[in-house]
């Protein structure tokens, strides 16, 4: 069995400061961590493996950089990195980066399963996992939180919905993307460290992949963002002072008030 | 006030968390030093006893009063100044007896102070605190201590495998004397002369000359067993780790460590306990392994017995609590903690692969490890560490509803580095002999284990209790201290008595008695006085 | 190729480029702004520059002709034969922009046995209903529905696709639109018609909320977006409202996944339904206090949350969990116990109208967002509080 697992970098806090003056962002130069969400599906990845047998590939689309993000997930027990790096995939959107990405999948060729992380932090769009499935034209379902049982065919797995749960039958290949209560990560050893320090990224560029080059990053990408700005929410600010028993009448009367006019 | 009106209001300050309950008839929180010396003249006059309270956290039950008043510190809980040393570029602040451990680390974390009340050197030093990130090294796992609370009982922590007790950092004291008279000791103002004679002079200007007793420290790593006694000692150390017997601590400065740039985790599980030890002493540079020479120079050596991974390892099965710890594998057996503290990742990289070969080359299994090099996974490790006596402190809960006599018992004797294995022997043996369920995990580094047991009723309770004593005295005898960090208090009174023969008891009260002719503060703690024993 | 071009004339060496990078991607080298191999074009910098010293060249895309779109459609999610609240409210939003672009609205429903509901979505704003009634869309799913939808596209060319960003919207709507090749903005909180060029404007938080972007698609169409719920107001429903009911006949596709069963939540008030949050963070102190909370949410009528440390501790299950790795919540009222308000905590509050914080630290993060502020210890606080509710609803 082969899975593939996605793997995004992304920066390691989404803390924007403002600047006064400008009125613009101003970010640190935050470091980069793998997106917290693909850290669970890296780990189910490899308890699939240790349970079943498998080969688990980690396959990222970004800088040049992100070479070292997946050693990272070599430290965590992935067998292969795969990064698509090239200025002709920069700017992408949901749909041009999944379109790659499933260029990508099938430069590596085989599969049975794909996993995504739910969504990625910088982000949080969760389209890339279900955009990326029908970009390859196979089974896909969002936000499983168990992986009930897994055969050569098909596996069986428990989703997360608004409502609760569904219990559900997924025929491979397919992608599913998973959320954090599917199971906690564990760390690396030295020994999976050491792997990491000793493995090669494999890089894959535009000419390695079988893509039309119109449907690729910015120029690929249908959305655009015409302006940004940060929102304003003026907080009230106030603080409720007194004895106990005057601080929960004040609140009190305080939300009374708001749950009429919520009513 | 009569006694149930007493209780009734200020029940909680006859206990602290060795769950022992005390007597008393009166309590004060001063806020001054001036408000403790007032205390201190009266109660001196009336002949009353003093109690000296903190944060009550304390597992020695040196905060349990027997009777009389109690001069609790909680209010004291400024920080008052601080001190740049240009010359050393060290840092130090000076500290009220109540403030918290975990108040003072926001603080330090922070830089930022309440510095309305400080001098203008204070003030100045301040800016030399912007140049580095600075902790306080002294970490005991209840960070809710109260500093005078530390200083009376030397605390230490994990990471005193690197950084020592809270002694070390310790560089100066303000003891207010049974007289109301005041000690202000600079570290290295007063140091005991050739002949083991000291003089101190208290800020009235009155001498107190005395003698260093002739007993013998034990040789180990960590100990707060009786008072520190060593030829040409400073005479700080005296009133350090005295449990609040000599006098009562109104300051205390503190030196602040540099935080170095990154700090490592490591929980390596081995096949068992005899290759856990023989890792402990290769991390100690004791043994070498396939000439292997492993300088990580860790901050802390954790351990943990087979008995607590497998209770970890169920408790992860049905308390959600610990649900967020990774899977402990069947396979891991005993398990042995470091934290390494450095200024380069490459570096300490460097010393754990040759960890890892020295993990393989003991018969362990470098893969059977977890590796944190960030604070997100270190605070994962931390958790670990933190499940062990969290997980105790609910099984006893548990086991108190059925009999609420029953307390937690846990040792806390330290051995000489040669020693170890003869003293994990002794505890496992005992353990088994008695039937009793235990799980054994602490600062190995140190060769310091607590060993806890965990009764399933008064029966094994009792034995529990009468083990202990026993170990007391095979580990005095194997030169270890009774007390390695939580003090003697009022509870391990017989444990030292183990350690030290009556006349060397004897020297400790004369030495008591110098500074507290009277004996009014703390009676009972350390040792007993044969008048109170009658 | 596109690209992000830095005119060395113009630039002055502000800086002001290298802190809006969210990629850290430019740094001054001798006094001019350089663009690093970091960069992935998303433009952040160009805005930022006040001299207009920086040029981002985008590439010719291909056009098609998108005059044959027309009309705006709403995806009327239903579940056991009820309509989501949200599909109604994207019906209420969908009138308002049709009358800009004096075009009409259409709601699809799919589902097996459902046919009353047409009525309903036409009383709510829906000019025409595109009703699927089959057997294999009585479970929904995405495949099935999806190629459904995406089929009735290609026949009808709608300008506007409209989803309820609900687990199931926001799973469904990316196969809808990576078949169709077009643009698709997730969760957006806005909506509105750029008056010269007629394109839909979607806004969106980014960032975890930190920032807003405004997102238009000008090439492709559909233009599509899922959409939070709450964010608009339903309208009153008028039965009086005319409308036209168009059954499609078709055998929808078979499926490739399987539901097996459903395992609902026993409690009926979910957090995204709640209109009124009391959430716990790990300042309750231990497990068994979180019922102060739970009864300070049920006499309010309210659902309970919950900050991430508490679901690790194991105090309350994931599921309510709020938060960058929980749940985006948009109750009209939040009431923080014992949460400090970490970043990822926050990312987590999307519009929420009144934010009350109960915690012990005065320097918690949570008071800077909140409306209102009490600095205690939250198990003293809630007993007193909900006393005084109870009284006053006596």
């Amino acid at each position: 069995m082969r899975i593939i697992v996605c793997i995004k970098q992304v920066p390691g806090t989404n803390e924007v400061k403002i600047d006064p003056d400008t009125n613009t962002i101003i970010r640190e130069n935050v470091p980069a961590i793998i997106n917290p969400f693909d850290t669970y599906a890296i780990e189910e990845a490899v308890r699939i493996k240790e349970r079943a047998g498998a080969e688990v590939y980690g396959l990222s689309m970004g800088i040049p950089a992100a070479a070292e993000m997946l050693k990272e997930a070599i430290s965590l027990r992935i067998d292969k990195g795969i990064l698509m790096t090239d200025r002709k995939f920069a700017g992408a959107d949901t749909l041009a980066t999944s379109y790659a990405l499933s260029k990508g999948i099938e430069k590596i060729g085989e599969f049975d399963l794909i996993i995504c992380g739910k969504q990625a932090t910088d982000g949080d769009t969760a389209q890339v996992g279900p955009s990326l499935a029908g970009a390859l034209g196979i089974a896909y379902a969002t936000d499983i939180s168990k992986i009930v049982e897994i055969k050569p065919d098909k596996m069986h797995c428990l989703k997360i919905t608004d409502d609760g749960y569904e219990e559900i039958e997924i025929k491979l290949p397919a992608l599913i993307t998973v959320v954090k209560e599917i199971n906690m990560p564990g760390l690396p050893s030295i020994k999976s460290m050491k792997a990491a320090t000793n493995s090669k990224i494999e890089i894959l560029t535009f000419e390695d992949i079988n893509a039309d080059e119109n449907r690729l990053g910015l120029k690929g990408s249908p959305t655009q963002v015409r302006k940004t700005f940060v929102p304003v929410h003026e907080a009230n600010n106030e603080m409720i002072e007194g004895t106990l028993d005057e601080k929960a009448g004040k609140l009190s009367e305080i939300l009374l008030k708001l749950r009429t006019e919520v009513k | 006030m009569d006694n149930n009106t007493f209780i009734k209001m200020y029940g909680e300050y006859l206990r602290d968390e060795s769950r022992q309950v005390g007597n008393a008839e009166s309590i004060a929180f001063p806020k001054t030093e001036a408000e403790i010396i007032s205390t201190v003249k009266e109660m001196s006059r009336k002949d009353i006893q003093i109690t000296t309270q903190g944060a009550r956290t304390g597992l020695a039950a040196s905060a349990v009063p027997y009777k009389g008043h109690i001069i609790n510190l909680s209010k004291m809980n400024k920080v008052t100044g601080a001190r740049y040393d240009e010359e050393k570029d060290s840092f130090f602040l000076t500290v009220q007896p109540g403030v918290l451990l975990s108040e003072l680390r926001k603080y330090i974390s922070n830089k930022s102070f309440n510095a309305n009340n400080w001098d203008e050197q204070s003030v100045n030093a301040l800016k030399y605190m912007e140049k580095n990130q600075w902790f306080y090294s002294t970490d005991p796992t209840e960070t809710s201590a109260s500093m005078g609370g530390i200083a009376s009982c030397n605390a230490s922590g994990a990471k005193s495998y690197r950084y020592g007790s809270a002694r070390e950092h310790i560089t100066g004291l303000r003891v207010v004397l049974a007289d109301g008279d005041v000690l202000n000791i600079k570290r290295g103002q007063y140091i005991a002369d050739g002949d083991s004679k000291f003089h101190i002079a208290t800020e009235s200007g009155r001498e107190i000359k005395g003698q260093l007793p002739k007993y013998k420290m034990p040789d180990v790593r960590k100990n707060t067993s009786g008072y520190y006694n060593m030829p040409g000692m400073d005479m700080i150390d005296l009133f350090i780790g005295s449990d609040g017997t000599l006098g009562i601590i109104s300051e205390i400065e503190i030196e602040l460590s540099k935080t170095q740039k990154v700090n490592w985790g490591v929980t390596i599980f081995m096949p068992d306990e005899d290759k856990a030890v023989d890792l402990v002493r290769a991390l100690r540079q004791e043994i070498t392994v396939d000439n292997i020479n492993l300088e990580l120079n860790p901050s802390a050596i954790e351990f943990f017995s087979h008995n607590a991974l497998c209770m970890l390892r169920d408790q992860q099965k049905t308390n959600a609590a610990f649900s967020n710890i990774q899977e402990i594998k069947d396979i891991y057996h005993t398990a042995v903690y470091i934290e390494i503290e450095s200024d380069s990742n490459d570096e300490v990289w460097t010393e754990i692969e040759k960890l890892g070969d020295v993990i393989n080359g003991l018969g362990g299994n470098e893969d059977e490890t977890w590796v944190a090099y960030n604070p997100a996974n270190l605070e994962k490790l931390h958790y670990f560490r933190h499940a062990c006596p969290e997980c105790v402190n609910m099984q006893i809960d548990n086991i108190k509803k059925t009999d609420n006599r029953i307390t937690k018992l846990g040792t806390d004797m330290s051995v000489p580095d040669n020693k170890l294995k003869d003293a994990m022997k002794m505890y496992n043996e005992g353990i088994e002999e008695n039937n009793l369920t235990a799980v054994i995990f602490g600062h190995i580094g140190n060769n310091h284990l607590h060993v806890n047991i965990i009764p399933q009723n008064m029966s094994e309770y009792k034995k529990g209790k009468e083990l202990f004593l026993i170990w007391a005295g095979k580990i005095a005898a194997m030169g270890g201290a009774v007390s390695a960090e939580h003090g003697v208090g009022k509870l391990k009174v017989p444990f030292l008595k183990k350690m030290y023969n009556e006349e060397e008891l004897n020297e400790m009260r004369k030495l008591k008695k110098l500074f507290d002719p009277a004996q009014i503060f703390n009676r009972g703690t350390i040792f007993e006085f044969e008048e109170d024993v009658k | 190729m596109a690209s992000i071009d830095i005119i060395k004339d113009k630039c002055v060496g502000c800086r002001r480029c290298v802190g809006a990078c969210p990629f850290g991607a430019i740094e001054i080298v001798e006094k001019k702004a350089a663009i690093k191999d970091a960069c992935t074009l998303c433009g952040s910098c160009v805005e930022s520059c006040k001299f207009n010293a920086i040029n981002f060249a985008r590439d010719e895309t291909v056009k098609h002709d998108l005059s044959e779109y027309k009309g705006i459609w709403v995806f009327a999610e239903q579940r056991y034969g009820k309509l989501k609240t949200v599909s109604l409210e994207l019906l209420g939003k969908a009138g308002e922009l049709s009358a800009q672009l004096n075009v009409s609205v259409t709601a699809i429903l799919l589902g097996h046995g459902i046919d009353n509901l047409a009525d309903e979505l036409i009383a709510c704003g829906a000019d025409e209903v595109l009703l699927m009634d089959d057997d294999r869309l009585n479970d929904f799913n995405d495949h099935v529905y999806g190629e459904a939808i995406i089929d009735l596209i290609g026949e009808y060319k709608p300008e506007i696709v409209l989803v309820g960003a609900t687990s199931k919207g926001r799973s469904l709507a990316p196969h809808i639109s990576s078949a169709l090749k077009t643009g698709l903005t997730a969760d957006c909180t806005a909506l509105g018609i750029d008056i010269e060029s007629k394109l839909l404007v979607q806004t969106r938080p980014a960032f975890g909320g930190n920032l807003m972007a405004e997102i238009i698609c000008p090439n492709n169409r559909p233009q599509m977006a899922t959409v939070r719920p709450k964010v608009f107001k339903p309208l009153e429903p008028d039965y009086n409202r005319k409308g036209k009911i168009t059954k499609i006949k078709k055998q929808p596709a078979e499926g490739l996944v399987k539901l097996v069963r459903n395992i609902d939540n026993a409690e009926g008030l979910t957090l995204s339904d709640a209109e009124i949050i009391v959430s716990v963070g790990r300042g309750m102190g231990s497990a068994k206090n979180i019922r102060l909370a739970k009864e300070l949410a049920d006499v309010l009528g309210g659902a309970l949350g919950s900050s991430r440390p508490v679901v690790d501790m194991g105090w309350m299950p994931y599921s309510q969990q709020v938060g960058q790795t929980g749940k985006t919540v948009a109750p009209k009222i939040y009431i923080a116990c014992g949460i400090s308000g970490a970043i990822q905590h926050l990312a987590g509050l999307a519009d929420i109208d009144t934010i009350i914080a109960v915690n012990q630290d005065p320097d918690a993060p949570i008071f800077k967002v909140a409306d209102y502020g009490i600095v205690g210890d939250v198990n003293e606080i809630l007993p007193a509080l909900i006393e005084k509710l109870k009284k006053s609803a006596k």
